[in-house]
């Protein structure tokens, strides 16, 4: 009786919903609030995006009438639970991470696809010509970031010997090395394009699709989607501190070297933010498919050269 | 080619005009009948060949007056084609747009307040009259101020059907990606309508007059020296430009110069207008394409310059300080050494800005080769500015006729061959760092003496003035009748040219390249539309009292009729 209930409190309070909530919207203050010093402004209070959850929830959902109502609906729904699950998986990997075995590497890679799935679902149901375009780029986008992030995967694979087991590949730290590090900066761009940050925000783009994606949500549905780029913006570089980085939680290391890697991520997507413009999706296919390809093609092999000479610098 | 090649050259067509006249330096009127006005135009355009400026409808007591003004930059002469057309009850005249497509717009707008007919016209539907104008009321007439004086509304009138779909202009079936009215791109209301093939522009259309004010007719009813505060409202940005061409044109008809310390004070105040504005511009840009930190910082760097426009003129915006014969405000001398501090500031900061932007590979990706207007398109659509100096056409009005104390000063006009994004925004971040050099120099040159003279009368007469705003040329042509109201008051502002160069510069173009394409123009929509005496309603703008009730009264009707709340989501135009 006590192991479902104990299992329902974690995925739903802690380390699950409510937690990885609290903390991705503390999380976007601090985007907002670094970028605004970035840019001479002096940015909302520390509540301010809780206070936009809260109001959206009262506000009233509008279906537009030619959209496909249940897509519409549901789509928000299917991104929140799979980023949901995935942080959770996440954060148990950080604090127990001998208990069980609670997932690999592939079955993150599926989880941190469904947002945009459940993204591109549910603004094609939409049928606002804005959203279409929105779409459009997002299925572009996605398609060119994949790829990428697949092959950076690998090359922490071969550096961690094989592991595909998150937390075996939370006990090293492959981002010590040439190719590791080639992974790591490769995978914080494609993160920055899940974010649907800029340079690579053109699925939402502001000034040119007003918004895009989520054009015509509003209301709790729009808050869902908020809540779901929130608990983004807690797994995606917890999950690059987990691959990379050692893992947040290593044994004998004190929590705040957790957050401190934590941090140093997050900082590095603001900004990458704040320093660019948006680019097109033409470009931005290029720079993932040639330049980015390319870069993760040598890291492969320098991987593989490190393994079998048994330099592990490499 | 010079003055005496110019007339030489005029003197070719006299057979078709009726007579030449040279009021002053640098200003011809030439003047013929309706069924001469094609040919002669089209020789102007294509064979002398000059800029077409704009076209001015008048509706004098015996017949109707189409003024095609012309300028001619290579030695800054402005040159005016009457045209009179004699047949009052149905006047027609030949297009100029099929080889003009400059002219589209003013031949529309024309149609809409004269109701001059004019043949041809390849696209002759409404520019600026609201759907449910009724037909065959012509707001320009004078005999609507007859009718406006015995409370004629366009309620009171009747009312036929619209004659097109509101909104729509984009046949059913096409699809299209709707940017506006209301959009986060835009400031005002405009509306442009892609056609679009997947990520690429086929096809835009253009739709604007969402806010008319009527400053046209407005001014018709305000003394000369009541003008300058009103066109100095057209657009807050503009607000020292407008005014600056408005006084150009009356000093021309009274013939009388203002004293050298009002030119220097003009000057300072229009360079520092500039300089704002290009800053803004730049903030702009970087806010379209997503880079808000330029968007912030090149905003920060602006806000001195406006502190010192507050600190000379009283107002951040709309200066007011222009009048005939001078200026109203002067400089204190005590401010002169903040000037300078302050200005040093600015250039500092416009050129670390300046060099982040050229420097930027990312900038260099996304802008370069994006919405670029060829020089012969920018020709064709007679565009001003920054936007033709982008291009490569190197006309300023400021060097080519010079007006306040341009030509006292040191200072190069930016010229940039590719005409696309790019260039234009390097004209305009090198165009500020120009300013910043010559309102120094204006204001350490700053001449003693008075700020102002006296002008009494306006005799009779007609006077263009220009000057170069922050976005491009601005004209003004006044007509006095020896009263001291001006008769017909025509303002052409530079976006109203602009703009329609969208045609040439967005088809074919990204969704995401159309949006900084359209800001690269930094379209003026207050300033494009600033005429006729509608509001969105159809009502007659008198007063705010009155336009407030009669809202309210349109709310209420609307509530009946949809049985309010039931507002339908295609009603408002999305798919």
């Amino acid at each position: 009786m006590t192991e479902p209930l104990n299992i329902l409190l974690q995925i739903l309070v802690f380390p699950g919903f409510v937690f990885t909530v609290a903390l991705g919207l503390v999380a976007s203050w601090v985007v907002r609030k670094v970028s605004a010093l970035v840019q001479w402004r002096v940015g909302p209070p520390l509540f301010q995006p809780f206070y936009d959850i809260l109001k959206l929830l009262g506000k009233e959902t509008l279906v537009p009438q030619q959209a496909q109502r249940t897509v519409f609906m549901a789509a928000p729904l299917v991104g929140l639970a799979g980023v949901l699950l995935l942080s959770t998986m996440l954060w148990r990997i950080a604090f127990q991470p001998a208990e069980l075995f609670v997932g690999d590497i592939i079955v993150a890679i599926y989880l941190m696809v469904l947002p945009s799935l459940a993204l591109i679902l549910g603004s094609s149901a939409s049928a606002s010509p804005h959203a279409a375009v929105g779409t459009s780029r997002e299925m572009k986008l996605v398609m060119s970031y994949e790829l990428p992030l697949v092959m950076a995967f690998i090359v922490v694979i071969i550096k961690t010997g094989g592991q595909i087991s998150l937390a075996a590949i939370a006990e090293q730290a492959p981002v010590l090395s040439v190719s590791g590090m080639l992974a790591f900066l490769v995978s914080l761009l494609c993160v920055q394009a899940k974010l649907g940050f800029v340079p690579f925000d053109m699925a939402e783009a502001e000034t040119e699709l007003g918004s895009g994606l989520y054009m015509e949500y509003s209301g709790p549905l729009l808050a869902i989607w908020k809540l779901m780029q929130a608990i983004m913006l807690v797994a995606l570089p917890l999950f690059l501190v987990t691959v990379f980085m050692g893992g947040f939680g290593s044994a004998g290391m004190p929590l705040a070297w957790g957050i401190g890697k934590y941090v140093l991520v997050l900082v590095l997507v603001i900004l990458i933010k704040n320093t660019h413009p948006r680019v097109r999706i033409d470009q931005a296919m290029k720079f993932f498919w040639v330049y980015c390809g390319i870069a993760l093609a040598a890291a492969v092999v320098l991987a593989m050269i490190g393994n079998s000479c048994g330099w592990t610098w490499l | 080619m010079n003055q005496q090649e110019l007339n030489n050259k005029l003197s070719q067509i006299k057979a078709q005009l009726i007579s030449i006249e040279q009021t002053a330096d640098n200003r011809i009127y030439l003047s013929c009948e309706a069924r001469n006005a094609y040919a002669v135009n089209k020789f102007l355009f294509e064979d002398v060949p000059l800029r077409f400026v704009i076209a001015t409808g008048i509706d004098s007591d015996d017949c109707f007056e189409v003024i095609y003004h012309y300028a001619y930059d290579e030695i800054g002469c402005i040159i005016n084609l009457k045209v009179f057309i004699r047949d009052r009850e149905n006047p027609q005249l030949e297009s100029i747009a099929p080889f003009l497509p400059a002219a589209e717009w003013i031949e529309r707008e024309i149609h809409d307040l004269l109701g001059i007919d004019f043949k041809n016209h390849p696209n002759m539907r409404r520019l600026i009259l609201a759907d449910d104008w009724p037909q065959g009321v012509y707001p320009m007439r004078k005999e609507m101020d007859a009718k406006i004086a015995r409370g004629w509304t366009c309620e009171t009138s009747s009312r036929p059907a619209p004659e097109s779909p509101a909104r729509r202009t984009v046949p059913l079936g096409k699809p299209i990606l709707p940017v506006g009215p209301f959009h986060p791109l835009q400031e005002e209301m405009e509306f442009f309508q892609l056609t679009t093939d997947g990520e690429i522009v086929t096809d835009i259309d253009m739709r604007i007059s969402y806010n008319h004010r009527g400053i046209e007719k407005i001014s018709e009813s305000l003394q000369f020296d009541q003008v300058p505060y009103l066109v100095s409202r057209i657009c807050g940005i503009c607000s020292a430009s407008h005014p600056t061409a408005y006084v150009n044109a009356v000093e021309e008809i009274a013939g009388v110069t203002p004293p050298d310390r009002a030119r220097y004070v003009r000057t300072i105040i229009c360079e520092l207008e500039r300089i704002h504005s290009h800053l803004l511009w730049v903030g702009l840009a970087g806010h379209f394409i997503g880079y808000d930190t330029v968007f912030m910082w090149a905003w920060k760097y602006r806000e001195p310059v406006l502190d010192l426009l507050e600190e000379i003129t009283g107002n951040r915006n709309n200066y007011g300080n222009v009048k005939v014969g001078g200026c109203r405000e002067d400089i204190p001398d005590e401010i002169v050494p903040k000037m300078l501090k302050d200005l040093d500031e600015v250039e500092k900061k416009t050129e670390m800005l300046t060099k982040a932007v050229l420097d930027d590979p990312v900038l260099h990706a996304r802008l370069k080769g994006v919405g670029t207007l060829s020089k012969e398109d920018a020709i064709r659509y007679a565009v001003t500015g920054p936007t033709a100096r982008g291009s490569g056409i190197a006309i300023d009005v400021r060097r080519d006729d010079p007006y306040a104390a341009y030509a006292d000063l040191d200072w190069n006009v930016i010229v940039q061959e590719q005409g696309d994004v790019f260039a234009k925004a390097v004209v305009r971040l090198l165009e500020t760092l120009e300013s910043v050099k010559m309102t120094k120099e204006a204001v350490q040159k700053l001449p003693k003496g008075p700020i102002a003279i006296e002008v009494k009368e306006i005799p009779p007469g007609e006077g263009c003035g220009h000057g170069e705003a922050p976005r491009g040329e601005t004209f003004h042509y006044v007509r006095s009748d020896g009263g001291n109201r001006p008769i017909r008051h025509k303002v052409r502002a530079p976006s109203f040219v602009n703009v329609p160069s969208f045609r040439a510069s967005c088809i074919g173009q990204h969704i995401a390249d159309v949006t900084i394409t359209l800001a690269a123009v930094d379209p003026c929509y207050s300033c494009t539309e600033r005429l006729a005496v509608v509001d969105a309603h159809g009502n007659i703008v008198r007063d705010y009292e009155m336009l407030l009730q009669a809202s309210r009264d349109k709310t209420a009707q609307m509530q009946k009729e949809l049985g309010w709340p039931g507002l339908k989501l295609e009603d408002l135009q999305i798919g």
